[in-house]
């Protein structure tokens, strides 16, 4: 009785911790994971908005690896009124694909779109994305003062919490910019001969059939002790005056192929499709028709 | 109403001949349906890889024959059949398929009776990344390096996989001279092999191999996807599918799955794939210079292949006791050309010893070049992609 109660709380502890691994995980994939990523304060020859305006801009990156809509959380830049600006959730734009970007314009014009909010950026101010309960802060980026034109101030990357003054601006795009180099380039910037991806690669691969042959000739032993095991002497100078090479008993099974060749004999019979002067036969009857079962 | 009845005739019989392959004919579509010829007349008459040079030739005439874009017809057109059917070659998923079948026909015995004949197979890969050195110092991306010195692999699926996945503008050239280069075996490897051979090693006689049980083949066949894989996963689709046809053929309980496998399955791809290859050499994208520098450099690599596969064995030689020493004329079976390069070390094997058979030896370097290209070709993809 004793051991049955301690069974249901140790199975209502791991239910409980899986409830709070699962729910960490779950809330790990969702909104907050999603961050300032770079913004633009004073646009004079920037990013044209479909209204063909210029305007400052933040852009906010969902740095996880599965899809995460923004729809239903709060952009502010008053953290007393964390409810300033309320994201609508029946846009479908509003879904961020994994390591995704979306661009929120700060022009005051709320009418024009959910991506139009209603403040402008200022500088020294800190802006604020809050949950959708109105909450949680997600994330918070207070705006340097001395922005420049055209000047963006960003991340270095996505997962980076370093910020830098970007001359470049990328909006909706990664602020890194080596990492658009393939894999490839990076390669060869290290290695531009190939001689570096000769000696690796001809290792791992030396390195996986090594294993191979490690292995097989592990196997390999045990199969032939295995085999070797007769303990009579009887039987084993029986074996060994019955142990033949592989020509030679190739030699024996071409011998017999050959004799029984020799031994068939040609049987008369014409298969024709030329109609024969006896016309009934079983093979054209209709008793004997595919649908009928054999008799066995 | 009589003259413009004509007039509209004149007109229309004016654009159906500006939509003929005679007013669209360039000397590049010439050429090309001149190289499909040869590789029709090099399978018929002299019987080089029949069942890859026809439907590549075929191919070759099929995708140059010269039309008037837009009515969905090329192999490069959206909606197309050919393109369609070239899917199968774009996206890779024609490669895994006839590996599956080539696992379900191989007997791994010669090289599970041998394991040391694994090594060759290592060996001959260093033609896949001499031929990428190469590439990179003649100027070409490294993706398209790695593309091209596959071909050294001597393995058309994976030229076809790897190219498909780091080079697709290359893949018509690339498969192309890989086939090209398999069918030519027989002629590239023999000056070779007798060059960096001396008589005495051509007669060298190697033990026959031992009798394999069906339980260690069931072994080879999950333990070498899973070693494999494990250390290259990148290598899946193909190691994975080899691995997979031959415990079909080995279990001996799904032989009706095994006979699919290496019967209807591997003809029905093979098909496919010959045919949509050939075809995706329409010269106005198959005739650059660089289509010219991926066949020198595809020459290249089956020379460097075949040289540094019959310098290994040469060099494992000077650690084995005499009566365990390895014919070098088997290094060259190390390309996974199976198995016409283990065929040319039976051959030249005869020429010097009537009764010296290499063929059975000269298969357990072959399925490991076989194993060992697939491996080469994960580590490529794991690199540069």
């Amino acid at each position: 009785m004793i051991m049955q109660r301690k069974f249901k709380h140790l199975f209502a502890g791991v239910i409980v911790l899986l409830l709070v691994v699962a729910g960490k995980s779950l809330l790990a994939q969702g909104a907050s994971d999603l961050k300032f990523n770079e913004i633009l304060v004073h646009n004079e020859s920037n990013f044209i908005d479909e209204y063909g305006q210029r305007s400052g801009w933040i852009e906010i990156v969902n740095s996880s690896y599965s899809k995460v809509n923004i729809g239903g959380c709060f952009l502010t830049d008053d953290k007393n009124n964390p409810k300033k600006y309320w994201i609508a959730t029946n846009s479908p734009e509003t879904l961020i694909q994994p390591r995704g970007f979306v661009l929120f314009f700060a022009d005051n014009q709320p009418s024009r779109g959910v991506f139009h909010m209603n403040f402008e950026l200022t500088e020294g101010k800190t802006i604020y994305l809050f949950d959708a309960n109105g909450k949680s802060v997600l994330d918070e980026l207070q705006i340097p003062t001395g922005q420049k034109p055209n000047v963006s101030y960003a991340r270095i990357s996505i997962d980076s919490n370093e910020w830098a003054l970007h001359e470049q601006t990328t909006p909706r795009s990664d602020n890194d910019h080596s990492r658009h180099a393939t894999a490839g380039e990076k390669f060869v910037q290290h290695d531009p001969a190939g001689v570096g991806m000769v000696v690796v690669a001809m290792s791992v691969v030396f390195l996986a059939l090594a294993i191979l042959f490690l292995v097989y000739l592990a196997i390999g032993k045990l199969f032939t002790k295995k085999k070797k095991t007769v303990p009579s002497s009887e039987a084993k100078e029986e074996d060994e005056g019955m142990q033949l090479s592989g020509e030679i008993n190739a030699a024996i099974t071409m011998a017999l192929h050959l004799h029984l060749e020799e031994q068939h004999d040609y049987e008369d019979t014409v298969l024709t499709i030329k109609k024969v002067a006896r016309s009934y036969s079983p093979w054209s009857s209709k008793i004997y028709t595919l649908r009928k079962n054999p008799r066995i | 109403m009589d003259t413009s009845f004509f007039d509209f005739i004149i007109e229309h019989l004016g654009q159906f001949l500006s939509f003929t392959a005679f007013a669209n004919l360039t000397v590049g579509h010439i050429i090309m349906i001149c190289v499909g010829l040869l590789f029709i007349y090099l399978a018929i008459a002299k019987e080089f890889e029949p069942m890859l040079l026809i439907p590549i030739g075929f191919g070759i005439l099929v995708g140059n024959i010269a039309f008037s874009p837009g009515f969905k017809i090329g192999i490069y057109e959206t909606g197309s059949v050919l393109n369609y059917l070239y899917f199968g070659v774009a996206q890779g998923v024609y490669p895994p398929l006839i590996f599956l079948g080539i696992g379900a026909m191989t007997d791994f015995s010669a090289l599970i009776s041998n394991p040391k004949l694994i090594l060759i197979g290592a060996a001959a890969q260093f033609g896949i990344f001499g031929a990428y050195c190469i590439a990179l110092a003649l100027g070409f991306s490294p993706t398209e390096a790695g593309a091209i010195g596959i071909i050294g692999g001597a393995d058309g699926p994976t030229a076809i996989f790897i190219s498909s996945k780091l080079a697709p503008d290359l893949m018509g050239a690339i498969a192309i001279s890989a086939y090209s280069y398999m069918a030519l075996v027989p002629v590239i490897q023999p000056p070779i092999m007798r060059l960096l051979t001396s008589k005495r090693e051509r007669v060298i006689r190697m033990k026959p191999p031992r009798a394999v049980s069906k339980n260690e083949k069931l072994i080879f066949a999950i333990s070498g996807m899973l070693l494999t894989t494990f250390i290259v996963p990148s290598g899946l689709p193909l190691l994975g599918m080899l691995f997979f046809g031959n415990l079909l053929k080995e279990s001996g309980v799904t032989r009706r799955l095994a006979d699919t496998a290496k019967g209807p399955l591997i003809d029905i791809v093979t098909i496919l794939l010959g045919l949509t290859v050939g075809a995706s050499t329409q010269a106005t994208t198959f005739l650059t210079w660089k289509s010219i520098g991926i066949f020198f450099l595809g020459a290249l690599s089956f020379v460097i292949a075949t040289t540094v596969g019959v310098l290994f064995v040469k060099f494992i030689n000077l650690f084995l006791k005499e009566g365990n020493k390895i014919n070098p004329l088997i290094g060259n079976a190390g390309v996974s050309a199976v198995p016409d390069s283990a065929r040319v070390s039976q051959v030249i094997g005869l020429e010097y010893d009537k009764t010296n058979y290499l063929l059975m030896h000269a298969m357990g370097p072959n399925v490991a070049g076989v194993i060992g290209s697939a491996i080469a070709a994960g580590i490529l993809l794991s690199f540069l992609m």
